[in-house]
């Protein structure tokens, strides 16, 4: 069921990715190849081998109960979040909202994950940046540094 | 004689103090990121590869620090294996089988110190098997034009499908997929965009390092989050802690066995260590026959697939040094990195670059060594480490990952397109596509396709240049042999039921 949905998902989006390929062309070029040939050989095989999922599909036991699939999508939402936040609010701020609130959906008892996350967000920074000189955005708390 | 010059040359690289260093930082990450359930060497390659980068370590000093990343994995996996009956990586499956059995029976310091000892001869086989053949095959493989590379890289992705288990096409399907997100980017030959929807972020491809970490870093977390936590405790290593005399001579062969068999699946493309200790595990268990006690704490058991997949963990780099072509997901991981530092792995690697090559090769040693005297005196505060509760392991994960994506580029964009990479690549591990597949045809893309449209120039557009050479026309013999297999197994296993009535 899964492997045919998937399947005929796949079928669509190379159907999509071929009719964008279709116009990759260079304007002059030396290699008789192109640009166009090489990625619609791969859709074509991808294709086909989405048909095969679509007409002999294997059988998945494991689904998702709507509970788990509702903390996946919990847990994707808050790592946007985070991403999205990274560098308006800066490393700390957010490293230590995203820990905290990773920690409760992992199962972590509120104070714990507070801590914890303040604990990360502090240590990790200074680990990082300080210490690695990889460069972090510091955000709202640039005013600190100057 | 030559060969020893260059190992020389190799140990004096890796003996540099930087060096020793990362190794041993190396193989102190490895075991620990091999040990937690869920984390494998892909893994812990991909959370330190853009560390390394931004702490602009020079090629050689990263890659000794990924290799040593990867052969820690190899040692850590076997811990939780028999402490915890949860195999910290996939290959070692095959050691809970008996490891589990052993710790039971209050001999889990025996059973870790010999697993460690037998980890220690695999690699070191291996590591020698690579010291011998890969100077060979490198010096074979300079004769491999565009063409014969073409096909080369057709046949490491069709031993993926014939080699890894039960769904060939679902295999296939991923290293085409890995394939097809690798022509993201303008085209190096003409300039045309492809697949960039107009974002000036994508105009030069998506970032290898956002492709590992969203993969594989992401999509775990969100695995992580269906099992529920198990309060399942470790058993405690108590009682003797290294093995006697004897326990060592009743497995001396089968390690020095299963470490040769490791080694040579380790060296095909493809089949990685995974494959390697579960042939090797049946194969003594074959042998053993009705003697044996496999199952239930024998010692052979737990020597065989540690000793193989280390050696395959070993063997897997010839193809990456020699051909260019990955052994494994995490070779593909590696010859990521070097492309990062613009080595592109080859045959004239050899020639081009001695220094990253053999220190390299040295480091395999001493990372051994490193690693098995860290991990008999150290097995109970890694033991300690499996008791890190997820809430904090879990969000650690995540921000050295996110941190390692913002250092290639500094974008948010980037950080966005690893968690869509994650979701992505959660939902195929859901429909059972296997990830390295994916990555390793995500690594092999750009250069297959470079290869194909080179040769296919030299040849001004003549097909027949892909099947003009022997070489070529036994690769593609044996990549069609690949793409049967599948089928006659299949075929037979349809047969045998059969058989049985009759």
């Amino acid at each position: 069921m899964y492997d045919r949905l998937f399947g005929a998902v796949w079928l669509l989006l190379c159907a999509g990715l071929a009719v964008i390929a279709w116009g990759f062309q260079a304007p002059f070029s030396y290699d008789p190849v192109g640009p166009r040939a090489y990625p619609l050989l791969l859709l074509a095989l991808m294709a086909a081998g989405s048909l095969w999922l679509i007409l002999r599909p294997s059988h998945l036991e494991h689904l998702l109960s709507r509970h788990q699939s509702l903390r996946a999508l919990l847990c994707v939402l808050v790592l946007l979040a985070y991403a999205l936040l990274f560098e308006p609010l800066g490393f700390v701020l957010s490293t230590a909202l995203a820990a905290a609130v990773l920690g409760l959906l992992f199962g972590g008892r509120p104070l714990a994950c507070a801590i914890s996350g303040v604990l990360m967000g502090v240590l990790l920074y200074v680990l990082f940046d300080l210490l690695l000189d990889v460069p972090l955005p510091l955000g709202v708390l640039t005013f600190l540094v100057e | 004689m030559e060969t020893l010059n260059f190992l020389a040359q190799g140990f004096d690289v890796a003996l540099r103090p930087v060096n020793l260093l990362m190794a041993l930082f190396g193989a102190f990450v490895g075991t620990i990121v091999g040990m937690l359930p869920g984390l494998g060497p892909i893994n812990g390659v991909a959370l330190l590869l853009p560390l390394a980068f931004a702490l602009g370590l020079p090629p050689e000093t990263a890659l000794i620090l990924l290799a040593a990343v990867y052969l820690g994995c190899e040692y850590g996996g076997r811990i939780s294996a028999i402490l915890l009956n949860v195999p910290g990586d996939a290959a070692a499956i095959m050691t809970s089988l008996d490891g589990y059995p052993l710790a039971r029976q209050g001999k889990a310091g025996i059973a870790l110190s010999l697993s460690a000892v037998c980890s220690f001869i695999g690699s070191t086989i291996a590591t020698i098997g690579v010291v011998l053949f890969a100077p060979l095959l490198a010096k074979w493989a300079v004769a491999f034009g565009p063409a014969e590379y073409f096909v080369l890289m057709v046949f490491a992705i069709t031993c993926l499908g014939g080699m890894v288990g039960d769904k060939p096409v679902k295999t296939l399907m991923a290293a085409l997929m890995g394939l097809a997100l690798a022509t993201v980017g303008v085209d190096a030959t003409t300039g045309v965009y492809r697949f960039t929807f107009d974002s000036v972020s994508l105009s030069d491809g998506i970032q290898f390092v956002i492709v590992v970490i969203g993969l594989f870093s992401v999509s775990e977390i969100l695995l992580m989050l269906e099992k529920t936590a198990t309060g399942q405790q470790a058993i405690k290593a108590s009682g003797r802690l290294l093995f006697n005399f004897k326990e060592f001579c009743s497995v001396g062969w089968t390690a020095v066995r299963s470490a040769l068999t490791g080694f040579v699946i380790g060296t095909l493309p493809g089949a990685g260590a995974t494959i390697a200790s579960a042939m090797t595990y049946m194969t003594e268990k074959r042998l053993a026959g009705a003697k044996g006690r496999f199952g239930e704490g024998d010692l052979r058991g737990l020597a065989a697939p540690e000793a193989a997949n280390n050696a395959s963990a070993c063997g897997s780099l010839i193809p990456m040094l020699t051909l260019g072509v990955p052994g494994s997901g995490t070779t593909a991981v590696m010859i990521g990195a070097l492309t990062l530092y613009n080595i592109t792995p080859g045959p004239l690697l050899f020639e081009q670059q001695p220094d990253v090559v053999w220190g390299l090769i040295a480091s395999l040693f001493i990372g051994n060594i490193i690693l098995l005297v860290m991990n008999i005196p150290l097995v109970g505060l890694f033991s300690r480490m499996l008791s890190v509760p997820n809430w904090v392991l879990v969000p650690a994960i995540i921000i050295v990952s996110l941190v390692g994506v913002y250092a290639v580029h500094s974008t948010t964009f980037d950080l966005v397109l690893m968690i869509g990479l994650g979701v992505f690549g959660y939902l195929l591990r859901k429909t059972d596509f296997p990830l390295s597949a994916l990555i390793l045809g995500f690594v092999l893309g750009e250069l297959m396709e470079d290869n194909l449209r080179r040769a296919l120039s030299i040849s001004n557009g003549e097909l027949g240049i892909l099947w003009s050479s022997p070489i070529s026309l036994v690769l593609w013999a044996l990549a069609a042999l690949m793409l049967a297999l599948p089928g006659l197994r299949w075929w037979r296993n349809r047969r045998r039921p059969q058989a049985a009535h009759a």
